[in-house]
């Protein structure tokens, strides 16, 4: 498919009432991803159900006091400040998102997902997506420790297992572990990459796809690099040093082909059984089906924007309140009302309010009602 | 965002064609201490010779390493840089622990909360059944700040010797301090992890990369250490 046809296959999809989100997904996906910043700026919001024309008002200038991870933000993002000057917007959009929902932890490296989505999207836009992002997405790599993240890891060995037995055995015998794919994962390449462009591309990729998603991509690389794992020396140190680095001229669209093939292949759920992955509880797994759900229902921006020019009574009033942390943007209720007002009242703003209480009940309850 | 860790990394003895002849041994060190510290810069100085430019956040753990030659025997040095968050450490970081030979903790000196910090990392490390017979060295990092210095060289000194460590105040900025160069050997980034392979040269069970190696160096006299500001271990210790 040419580029010219990919673009008018993108703006017709968006254009749908509702959105053609299938085709926004296998647009990012395909071959090129997403294209441009401006598709970028149009297609991910949709990616993640968010309203464009409702996005929560820039963070104000408490949200940098005393928050319990501030120092760390602070140290992190002046270290990457030299590669993206946009620092203070960084750490506000970081800290708005902390304070908004006390259970999301700060780990070093959600700096990198956060200024690659404001590079792109502006302030406000990132704000919403990052928000959205940490809920889901992320949200296994935000507990209070890191066992959930090392539980997404364990994904990784099963598929090499599942395609190649004897570099699976070379690295098992390595004992190189997993945390060479770490920062891999945590921030979905963009620690790792020195060329912006590809991190973009495979967040057009991550953003339209399952969670688990980086992990086949990892799986995708260390095959791809098979030849060269197996001639190293079988020392944990080696193996992990080579593979930690990962090569500038990477043939990303071949890999990024074949992660998706793996994932059709091998699914999560049948490696979790094959590999015995003792059954922890994925926050980022279990509410994925929900969260897809709720992106099926979505108006195009034509009348978003006029919903949102003309608003109900009642959203009209909400526009009026200052902003205030602890008020109606606050505490974790945002993105449900994000969700129900922005949309006119569909299925999927229904559905995505159902997951986000039920997620703070807990999955179950969630596996549940889908 | 590519970190040091990763392209902008050098590392002078990783490619094939400069593997080391086997029976070169290796000598484990892990660095350890809160984020921001100067872990990163210190591993880096040591096995690329110079300061970064820029550092970003390690994730997880990186591994830098360099050949040296310690009277007339080829080491390998491998430096296992790891990340500060505490988060990282308690799950993370584990695994690396295993099988190193010397721990190298860092403070900031202009930091007072990651001197406050390091018992909470030597615990962490007797957790990990590294006992008080792995080498230990305490480090005070950024020394070059003079003006806001927090934790000074007497506190520090009682902590390190209450906990049998020898103590280097550096800075991995401009480690020959102010009016010198860069060179190496006035280097004491340099001289402190050359301290540690000595000790490590010098103690008689010595866990090898490779099967048995039939010469094993004589005792090394560690005359530089004490010069370049070590305390602690003493001469005849070593
Ligand atoms: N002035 C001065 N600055 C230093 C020195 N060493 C490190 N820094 C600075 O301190 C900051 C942190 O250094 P890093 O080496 O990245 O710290 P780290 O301990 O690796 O931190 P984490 O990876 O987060 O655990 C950087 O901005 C460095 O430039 C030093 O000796 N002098
Ligand atoms: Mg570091």
């Amino acid at each position: 498919m040419g580029k010219k046809q990919k673009l008018a296959e993108i703006h017709q999809a968006l254009n749908c009432d509702p959105v053609d989100i299938e085709t926004l997904r296998r647009a990012a996906v395909s071959k090129g991803g997403l294209l441009t910043d401006e598709i970028r700026r149009k297609v991910w919001p949709k990616l993640l159900n968010i309203n464009v024309f409702d996005l929560p008002p820039k963070p104000g200038k408490d949200v940098r006091e005393n928050h319990r991870d501030h120092n760390q933000v602070l140290l992190d993002v002046r270290r990457s400040m030299k590669r993206f000057p946009k620092g203070k917007q960084l750490i506000d959009i970081i800290l708005d998102v902390l304070k908004c929902h006390p259970q999301l932890h700060y780990y070093q490296g959600y700096h990198d997902v956060a200024v690659t989505l404001l590079l792109v999207v502006g302030e406000r836009m990132a704000l919403a997506l990052l928000d959205k992002l940490s809920n889901f997405h992320l949200r296994d790599f935000m507990d209070p420790t890191m066992d959930s993240t090392k539980h997404i890891l364990n994904y990784l060995m099963p598929i090499l297992e599942q395609v190649d037995t004897e570099l699976h055995d070379f690295m098992i015998r390595a004992e190189v572990g997993t945390i060479f794919a770490l920062s891999w994962l945590i921030t979905w390449y963009g620690h790792v990459l020195s060329e912006f462009k590809y991190t973009l591309r495979l967040y057009d990729f991550f953003l339209a796809s399952h969670p688990l998603m980086p992990i086949y991509l990892a799986a995708a690389i260390v095959l791809h690099r098979e030849k060269e794992v197996k001639t190293t020396e079988c020392d944990m140190a080696m193996v992990h040093h080579l593979l930690s680095r990962i090569p500038q001229d990477l043939p990303y669209e071949l890999l990024i082909a074949q992660a998706q093939e793996l994932f059709d292949h091998y699914p999560p759920s049948v490696l979790a059984k094959k590999a015995a992955l003792q059954s922890r509880k994925s926050l980022s797994i279990s509410t994925f089906q929900a969260f897809q759900l709720s992106t099926l229902h979505q108006r195009p921006d034509s009348v978003l924007q006029r919903l949102t020019k003309n608003p109900a009574p009642s959203s009209s009033n909400m526009a009026l309140l200052p902003r205030e942390p602890s008020s109606l943007w606050g505490q974790g209720n945002r993105v449900v009302k994000m969700a129900v007002w922005g949309l006119s009242a569909t299925l999927g703003a229904a559905v995505f309010a159902v997951a986000q209480t039920a997620m703070e009940w807990g999955p179950e309850v969630l596996l549940q009602l889908f | 965002m590519a970190g040091i860790g990763s392209s902008l990394e050098f590392s002078g003895s990783l490619t094939s064609s400069s593997l080391p002849p086997p029976r070169t041994r290796i000598f484990k060190i892990i660095v350890i201490g809160d984020s921001g510290v100067g872990k990163t810069c210190l591993t880096y100085r040591f096995c690329a010779g110079k300061f970064p430019e820029k550092t970003e956040a390690t994730i997880g753990v990186d591994f830098r390493e360099r050949l040296v030659d310690i009277d007339g025997e080829k080491i390998k040095i491998q430096l296992w840089d790891t990340a500060g968050q505490e988060r990282f450490r308690k799950s993370m970081v584990q695994h690396y622990y295993r099988n190193v030979h010397a721990i190298v903790f860092v403070y900031d000196v202009t930091n007072a909360a990651s001197f406050r910090s390091l018992p909470a990392w030597i615990e962490e490390c007797q957790q990990h059944a590294l006992g008080s017979e792995v080498p230990r060295i305490l480090v005070g990092n950024k020394c070059d700040l003079r003006d806001s210095l927090q934790v000074s060289t007497d506190t520090a000194q009682q902590f390190a010797d209450s906990h049998s460590m020898p103590l280097f105040e550096t800075s991995a900025k401009s480690p020959g301090g102010p009016e010198e160069g860069t060179h190496r050997d006035s280097d004491h980034v340099e001289a402190i992890f050359m301290t540690v392979a000595h000790k490590l040269k010098s103690q008689k069970p010595l866990i090898l990369s490779q099967p048995p190696a039939e010469s094993r160096g004589p005792t090394v006299n560690l005359s530089r250490a004490r010069d370049e500001g070590g305390r602690g271990w003493s001469c005849s210790s070593c």
